[in-house]
């Protein structure tokens, strides 16, 4: 896997996730970052900071990035939420536009 | 038996319906709805994933707390706009109650929708108005709300629409606690025994007042005199209040801001047409069942910027109608059930920007239509009951424009129906006529675009079924003239476009006939009363998740078996008989 085909998401307590530019799309927000050279520094480094965003809220929205991946594919599981986690989950998303 | 022979019903014009077009919602969220009733088909999806569209992971938040809403104290961490969703989503998905609401508390919500919502009452208020100079807008209809709930509301100043229609615990002392909210745009209090022409005082502060609706409000005769300070009135919907005179028009006259007047089926006479005369913006005017003649004619004939008019039901003859032929802007024009022939249409000639025109049960015959040859916008045309033939047919062949054409019980023959053949437009037809065969149904099979198709009493057999195939895009159909079998139902089953389905009287159709159905997986409503259908046959039912109504009456069918049903594959299933 090159470098161009995934991207680093930084959670607030600086936890790095290496996901696939592909899943970040799902985003709508990343798509825009991603898609829009030039325009944002995000999209020539390939790295995200998200200071608002905790290592366990941003690690379900990886694993939902995923989930929506096979979702659209064909393989319609169960997206698994723990309560506790949905309304900062919530807010992460709308953020995220996803 | 009972609703599955009479056809008449739903032939009244829809007001709302009609106004579509005129751009009336000023408020953000859903607020819509209390505009049109309660709707017998309400919307399903909502957050559930539907196809292969992948839901949201906003979506699968707000379903997961909807599931476990008992769980959470509050959501006032949340921004507004989120908490507006989740709040919405309760509603619609029904899990709100008095206790999950309490969660929502000074929320910053905007929009509290709950009409006809179950269980409304007092105690919900106080949460409701702790949304304070947030909350825009709020409906309660339906509710047990009292007197001192609308007290609360006092607080939330930046309210711009209220809904309290058939709120029986209202009285008229309770309105006075609107008084101070002088931003409402929006009020509406249909059928209240609370609005009185006394209790109205309560509104004359309300100066920013685009939209009032005091349908079948019973006692408010002489309020409207208390109104005069409401000069941004727009639109005013008092249909059903007999209670209403022609004084009252003497009042509404200072609202010369008037875009939007219903009186239908109330008390005026011409005299009270009379006082309407200066309401020069006046675009929608609903007189349906009022008792008027000709002199009102002269009247509305100074009202040029109108474009939606409604007659229907006024004892009109065709004397006057010459007043009419200046309302050049008129789009809309329902003259149904008056005593109006040929000779009223002549005047209808020069009406060029006509678009929907309905004479369902006027004295019209062939002669008359000519005149409706070179009104060439016309999308809609109701001729039901009327004296038409099928040679006044050719006097339409040239209206391209045209999309829904009635002619149920009305005089027409197969070999008129070639006429129609070149109206590419056309998409909806209602052919209930019982001379008509599948003769004529054969000469229309170029109408590829058709989307509703009424043969009810047609008497369509097996072979003419065949040329069902052509319309492809059909999502009513209605043929129950007897003369069908399970053959002729092999045409219908690949219309898989199909919502709306009624095969009753067919007194040969058997199981068979729903095992072909079994495809038609849109289906909503489906009718094969009067049938050889047994409880057998009901496992075809199973693929049609989408079924809200079906109707099997005087069939081999049990209300047991239909309820087994219902409960293990038709979960959308609201309404079926036998029942």
């Amino acid at each position: 896997m090159t470098k161009e085909e995934t991207v680093k998401l930084i959670s607030s307590e600086g936890f790095e996730f290496v996901i696939d530019k592909k899943a970040a799309m799902v985003s709508q927000l990343l798509r825009n970052m991603l898609s829009s050279p030039g325009s944002f520094t995000e999209t020539a480094d390939g790295v995200v900071n998200f200071p608002d965003i905790s290592t366990t809220i941003l690690e379900k929205i990886c694993q939902y990035f995923y989930w929506s991946l096979q979702f659209s594919s064909g393989k319609e599981t169960e997206f698994h939420i723990e309560p506790e986690l949905t309304l900062e989950l919530m807010m992460a998303a709308n953020y995220l536009d996803t | 038996m009972g609703g599955v022979c009479s056809r008449k019903r739903g032939n009244q014009v829809n007001e709302e319906g009609v106004r579509v077009g005129v751009n009336r919602r000023y408020c953000k969220n859903g607020s819509s709805k209390w505009l049109l009733g309660t709707p017998f088909f309400r919307t399903t999806s909502g957050c559930q994933p539907e196809g292969v569209s992948c839901p949201t992971l906003m979506e699968l938040c707000i379903h997961k707390i909807c599931q476990d809403i008992d769980k959470y104290i509050s959501f006032s961490v949340l921004p507004r706009d989120i908490s507006q969703q989740i709040f919405d989503e309760l509603v619609r998905s029904h899990c709100l109650n008095d206790v999950s609401l309490e969660a929502f508390r000074e929320c910053a919500l905007e929009d509290i929708c709950l009409g006809d919502y179950p269980g409304v009452n007092d105690s919900w208020i106080d949460a409701i108005s702790s949304q304070g100079s947030s909350l825009l807008s709020v409906d309660l209809s339906g509710s047990d709300v009292t007197d001192s709930g609308l007290a609360l509301l006092k607080s939330c100043s930046n309210l711009q629409a209220l809904a309290f229609n058939y709120c029986d615990h209202i009285s008229e002392s309770g309105l006075r606690h609107l008084s101070g909210l002088a931003n409402l745009s929006s009020l509406s209090f249909k059928r209240s025994d609370a609005v009185t022409a006394d209790s109205m005082r309560a509104f004359s502060s309300l100066v920013n007042l685009h939209e009032l609706d005091l349908e079948r409000c019973s006692g408010i005769h002489g309020g409207f005199a208390h109104l005069k300070g409401l000069k941004k009135l727009k639109t005013l919907n008092i249909r059903y209040c007999k209670c209403i005179t022609d004084s009252d028009m003497e009042a509404l006259s200072e609202f010369t801001n008037l875009r939007e007047l219903q009186v239908s089926c109330s008390s005026i006479t011409d005299a009270g047409v009379a006082y309407l005369k200066g309401l020069q913006n006046l675009i929608l005017l609903n007189l349906e069942g009022c008792q008027l003649s000709a002199s009102c004619l002269d009247s509305i004939s100074a009202l040029v910027a109108l474009s939606y008019l409604n007659l229907s039901r006024c004892g009109l003859s065709d004397h006057g109608f010459d007043k009419l032929s200046g309302l050049q802007n008129l789009k809309v024009l329902n003259l149904a059930f008056n005593n109006i022939t040929d000779a009223c249409l002549i005047h209808l000639k020069g009406l060029s920007n006509l678009e929907t025109l309905n004479l369902d049960s006027c004295r019209i015959g062939d002669d008359g239509l000519a005149n409706l040859a070179g009104l060439l916008l016309l999308k809609n045309l109701e001729l039901s009951d009327t004296e038409v033939r099928s040679t006044g047919l050719r006097f339409l062949s040239g209206l391209l424009n045209l999309e829904s054409i009635n002619l149920s019980f009305t005089l027409v023959t197969d070999s008129g129906l070639k006429k129609l053949s070149g109206l590419s437009s056309l998409k909806s037809l209602n052919l209930d006529a019982r001379q008509i065969t599948d003769v004529g149904l054969a000469a229309l099979t170029s109408l590829t675009g058709l989307s509703h198709l009424d043969l009810f009493g047609a008497q369509i057999t097996d072979s003419g079924t065949q040329y069902l195939r052509c319309f492809k895009n059909l999502q009513s159909l209605e043929i129950c003239g007897g003369g069908l079998t399970d053959a002729g139902v092999k045409n219908i089953k690949d219309l898989t476009s199909l919502t709306l389905l009624n095969l009753s009287q067919n007194c040969s159709l058997t199981d068979k006939t729903l095992e072909l159905l079994s495809g038609l997986t849109a289906l909503v409503s489906l009718n094969v009363s009067n049938s050889r259908i047994t409880n057998g046959g009901l496992q075809h039912l199973k693929p049609l998740k989408n079924m809200r109504s079906l109707t099997l009456e005087s069939c081999k069918v049990t209300a047991t078996e239909i309820r087994k049903l219902q409960s293990t594959a038709l979960p959308n299933l609201v309404s079926f008989r036998p029942e």
